[in-house]
Order: structure tokens, then C-alpha cells, then sequence
């Protein structure tokens, strides 16, 4: 399902308060504003999905895992850095790969569902640790093989098209020779779009 | 805002309106015209009246011209004219003596008399003070010019609005009667 952002639709009432606060003559009938907005609407949204493109709001540099490190080595990254996935780079440095933290949650065996509240319920209730399991992986057994990247010139609109679509968090931003550059997450695009404002 | 500031205006004009408004207007404004005109010439010649007055070109500009604006509304030209041809002829009646005072006095109160009723309609000043400075032939016609000349041309620029405004796909009126 894809979520939508819909305008804020104004009522007729509104605008004839909003008319009536002017305390003058207007020369339009509220109908017609309404048909105005609607149209600006349309034209601003455009005009600001085309502003911004993935290099301007990426962060860089970004953190990457490798294939053969292990699963503690990877969480000790990504625990230290405070961020809940990473790209993964092959020998050659560029990118064959993400992992976040719904992928160290899938290899828990929990419902698909699950999130960190999961994990304490199971430990808290079952009284066992789910991670222990996990000790013998590597990054190259829990990641996403065929990870979804971007490039610089990327518009911020496809970054959100593609957050949507395939319901990510985080979008490595690489060269045409794969090599990573940077990586945007929902909340940078949700903070430029702040800029915006 | 201080004065001068207010006085420098704060957005800009509008865009040009399209070909297609332009050609359509003029459609309009000519058939609406030449009905009142070809009226007074058919009927109203007949019992030694003048339909065609100078308010209604000013009407013209707005139902053929800015179909979409409240000031070019049916509420709005009827009531409009109607109500402000009765204050010119009350003015004129009250104060027709003094002219310059008569005139002042109907224009103003016309205005003031349509915001009230919401039936603001420009060409209105015009009609008003047409009734203090349109001579003994409107000066005669007393309260009838209210109906006739005034009326009977607003109703038949109406007419021709409702019909010319409708017939291109992308124009519509009235966007409301009352």
C-alpha cells in the first residue's frame, strides 16, 4: 500500500471566515480561491520534489561493514556509532549488501513482525538470551543481498518513492562503480525537507 | 506597514489572460451590447426611451470579461443596478438642486447600500449617478428607471451571459445566483 500525503483541504466555511477576517472587499468567491489552492498546492509539492537531490542531504562519510566480519564485530559498529543498519562492502569496496537491525531480528527466529520490544519480552519471559545463536554468523549471513542504492543526483522525491515502496530506512548513496558515498535515512530527508520550511 | 510602504504595493498584476478569454469576452460583450442596443431600437424606441446606458459597458467588462469575480454575479448586476438606479433618483429628488451634492450622495450611498445587501456591483456608481446627471430625459423618468432602462438592460446582459459564457467547455457561469 502505498501512503499518500494529501493536501489540507480547506472548507468553504474557512474560507469565508478567513475572507470575512480581511475586513474588506475581496473580488473572488470562495469557490475559485478554493480551486486556486488546490492548483498552488499541486505546483509548490512539485516545485519542492524537485528541489534537493541525494548528495545534498546524504551523510558522509558512512560507516560500512564487510562481508567476513563477524555478527559481534558488526554490532559493536553499529552500537557504537548509534545507527541501526549499514551498507556492506566487498573486497573491491563497493557495495554488495545491507544489514539492519530487522535483519538481526529475522535471524531470531521471531514473528516477522517483531521489533527490539520482541526481544525483551522473549528474554524477559523466556529467561534465555535470542542472540546467542547468532554468534557463529557473519555479516555476509544476515545481510540483504541485493540492496537498493542510489545515486548523488537522485531527487529527493524518488529517495521517498523508494522509503515508500520498498518500506526501508536507509538508502546508500554510490558511484557508478558501486563504491559507497554516502547513505541517506528517512530522518535526513525528513530533516532537509524541515530546511525547506 | 508604514504609509509609504503601503503606497509601493505589495504583490504584483496578474498574468495575461489566454486567447481563448480574450476572443470569448469580445463574443460575449458584443452580442450583449448589440442585443440592448438592437432592444432599444425594436421596442423601447417605440414608447421614446433609452435602453443603452453607459453603466452597462461597464457591465460588459465584468459578465463577459470576469465571469468568475462576485462583482459579475446575477445577484450582484441585478441587484446592483436596480438598487442603485432607485438611490439616484432619490438623491437627484433630495438634492438635485446642488448637482455636484445630489451626485456625491448617490454614488456614496449606492456603494454603501450594495455592500450592505451584497450586491456590490461597480457599473453600479454609474447607473446611480447617471440618475442625477443624465438630464431631463432620465431626470422624467422618475422611479421607472429603476426598471427601464436600468432592469430590462441588466436582465437582457445577463441573458446573453448566461448563453455566451456556457458555451466554451473551460468557462462557466454564473458561479452563483443568490
Amino acid at each position: 500500500m502505498k501512503k499518500q500525503c494529501a493536501p489540507l483541504m480547506l472548507t468553504d466555511e474557512d474560507i469565508l471566515e478567513a475572507m470575512q477576517a480581511m475586513q474588506s472587499y475581496v473580488d473572488i468567491t470562495p469557490g475559485t480561491f478554493k480551486e486556486i489552492y488546490s492548483l498552488s498546492y499541486d505546483l509548490a509539492l512539485k516545485r519542492i520534489r524537485s528541489l534537493g537531490k541525494a548528495e545534498e542531504i546524504m551523510t558522509c562519510p558512512v560507516r560500512c561493514l564487510t562481508r567476513q566480519m563477524s555478527i559481534t564485530e558488526a554490532a559493536s559498529i553499529m552500537a557504537h556509532f548509534g545507527i541501526s543498519g549499514a551498507p556492506v562492502i566487498d573486497d573491491y569496496g563497493a557495495i554488495c549488501g545491507v544489514v539492519s537491525e530487522k535483519d538481526f531480528l529475522n535471524k531470531m527466529d521471531l514473528p516477522g513482525t517483531a521489533g527490539i520490544m520482541s526481544v525483551v519480552r522473549e528474554c524477559l519471559t523466556a529467561n534465555k538470551c535470542l542472540v546467542t545463536g547468532l554468534r557463529v554468523l557473519t555479516v555476509e549471513d544476515l545481510m540483504n543481498r541485493t540492496p537498493i542504492t542510489a545515486n548523488k543526483d537522485t531527487s529527493m522525491a524518488e529517495l521517498s518513492r523508494v522509503f515508500t515502496e520498498h518500506k526501508i530506512n536507509r538508502i546508500p548513496i554510490c558511484n557508478s562503480e558501486g563504491l559507497p558515498l554516502g547513505i541517506v535515512t528517512r530522518s535526513d530527508l525528513v530533516n532537509s525537507i524541515c530546511q525547506l520550511g | 506597514m508604514n504609509i509609504l510602504e503601503k503606497m509601493t504595493g505589495t504583490t504584483q498584476s496578474p498574468r495575461r489572460v489566454g486567447g481563448a478569454e480574450v476572443i470569448w469576452s469580445w463574443i460575449g460583450a458584443f452580442l450583449g451590447i448589440a442585443l440592448v442596443g438592437a432592444f432599444q431600437s425594436m421596442i423601447v424606441d417605440s414608447i421614446g426611451q433609452s435602453l443603452l446606458i453607459g453603466s452597462f459597458g461597464a457591465t460588459a467588462v465584468l459578465v463577459y470579461g470576469a465571469i468568475r469575480s462576485p462583482l459579475a454575479q446575477p445577484r450582484n448586476v441585478l441587484g446592483g443596478h436596480v438598487l442603485s438606479a432607485l438611490v439616484g433618483v432619490l438623491s437627484y429628488q433630495i438634492a438635485g438642486d446642488i448637482i455636484w451634492l445630489a451626485a456625491a450622495i448617490a454614488v456614496a450611498t449606492a456603494i454603501a447600500l450594495m455592500h450592505v445587501t451584497k450586491t456590490l456591483h461597480p457599473p453600479g456608481g454609474a447607473t446611480t449617478l447617471i440618475a442625477v446627471i443624465g438630464g431631463d430625459s432620465i431626470h422624467h423618468l422618475g422611479y421607472y428607471y429603476a426598471l427601464i432602462p436600468v432592469g430590462l438592460g441588466a436582465l437582457l446582459l445577463l441573458a446573453v451571459a448566461l448563453l455566451v459564457n456556457n458555451l466554451q467547455p473551460r468557462r462557466r457561469y454564473p458561479e452563483f445566483w443568490f
